[in-house]
């Protein structure tokens, strides 16, 4: 298979490329510091975490239990019942910006930042 | 209506649906990104609209999405809108850009972009999570690539297999 490009599209993929590059930059400048972690169910905030406390923490999903870990200031979704596991493999979640969406759980975790000293439990 | 045209267009649609099905059990970048794919089927999309037009190659992705969402993700599920809105952000994308100078890969790069642009607002607002906003830079960079090679892959499908009907 051969892979021809005109001179338009190479200019389209420059183009695109810069764009998606200078986005990334602006986004990670973004990052906050005091993190606090918000978790939805069904687009209701059902819980705010701390992430400076390690913990385990289990949160009732659509599906049945979602375990949620808190290590080093970073998040992850431990375990829960869903056909792909799309979310528990997604990872650590620490940046401002980032999300773990559950979809089969109807659970969003998103990390905010903090910029009052405030604590919320 | 040509029943000849009815016979390749479902016939289309059937490989479309396999190759969705069959995509999903590929995990790819689980890590990074969740739900990332190639969009093997975008193949036969991108294949549809050069050779049978716009029209019919919007039936046959919204019939598409409908049978995924009844086979596999669930009918009326956020998974189910969130798949429509990025078909219908692609295919009048790529129709739009189709009149221009640029050539197929081309094309299905808008198609990959606009695909992703429509997936991650429909996210927004069903999820009503803004943050899902910044996602979009990395799906861009990773949707030149699988643009790249779903219209290789086309362009190659068009000269194996021209048009059949009128």
């Amino acid at each position: 298979m051969n892979i021809k490009l005109n001179k338009n599209d190479i200019l389209l993929i420059i183009v695109l490329l810069i764009i998606s590059i200078i986005c990334i930059f602006i986004l990670n400048k973004n990052d906050k510091k005091n993190k606090v972690a918000t978790v939805y169910y069904n687009n209701e905030l059902i819980k705010t975490i701390d992430l400076n406390i390690d913990k385990t923490y289990e949160i009732e999903g659509y599906n049945g239990i979602v375990k949620i870990k808190v290590k080093n200031q970073k998040i992850k979704v431990l375990e829960e019942k869903s056909p792909l596991h799309l979310c528990s493999k997604s990872g650590y979640i620490s940046k401002s910006y980032e999300t773990i969406v559950c979809l089969p759980n109807k659970i969003v975790i998103e990390i905010e930042g903090n910029d009052l000293d405030t604590v919320v439990k | 209506m040509e029943i000849k045209k009815i016979i390749y267009l479902s016939m289309l649609l059937a490989i479309t649906v396999i190759l969705s099905i069959f995509e999903s059990f590929i995990p790819l970048f689980n890590g990074i990104i969740p739900g990332l794919k190639i969009g093997l089927a975008n193949i036969i999309i991108v294949y549809s609209l050069y050779i049978y037009g716009f029209k019919d190659t919007l039936f046959l992705s919204l019939l598409k999405v409908l049978l995924v969402g009844i086979l596999r993700t669930g009918l009326f599920s956020i998974g189910f809108f969130i798949s429509l809105s990025g078909s219908c952000f692609s295919i009048i994308m790529m129709y739009i850009v189709k009149k221009t100078k640029l050539s197929i890969i081309g094309v299905s790069i808008i198609g990959a972009i606009f695909h992703s642009i429509g997936q991650v607002v429909m996210a927004i607002i069903l999820l009503k999570s803004f943050n899902l906003i910044y996602y979009l830079p990395y799906l861009f960079i990773f949707s030149i690539f699988t643009g790249i090679i779903i219209g290789s892959i086309s362009k190659e499908l068009i000269k194996k297999i021209p048009k059949y009907c009128n």
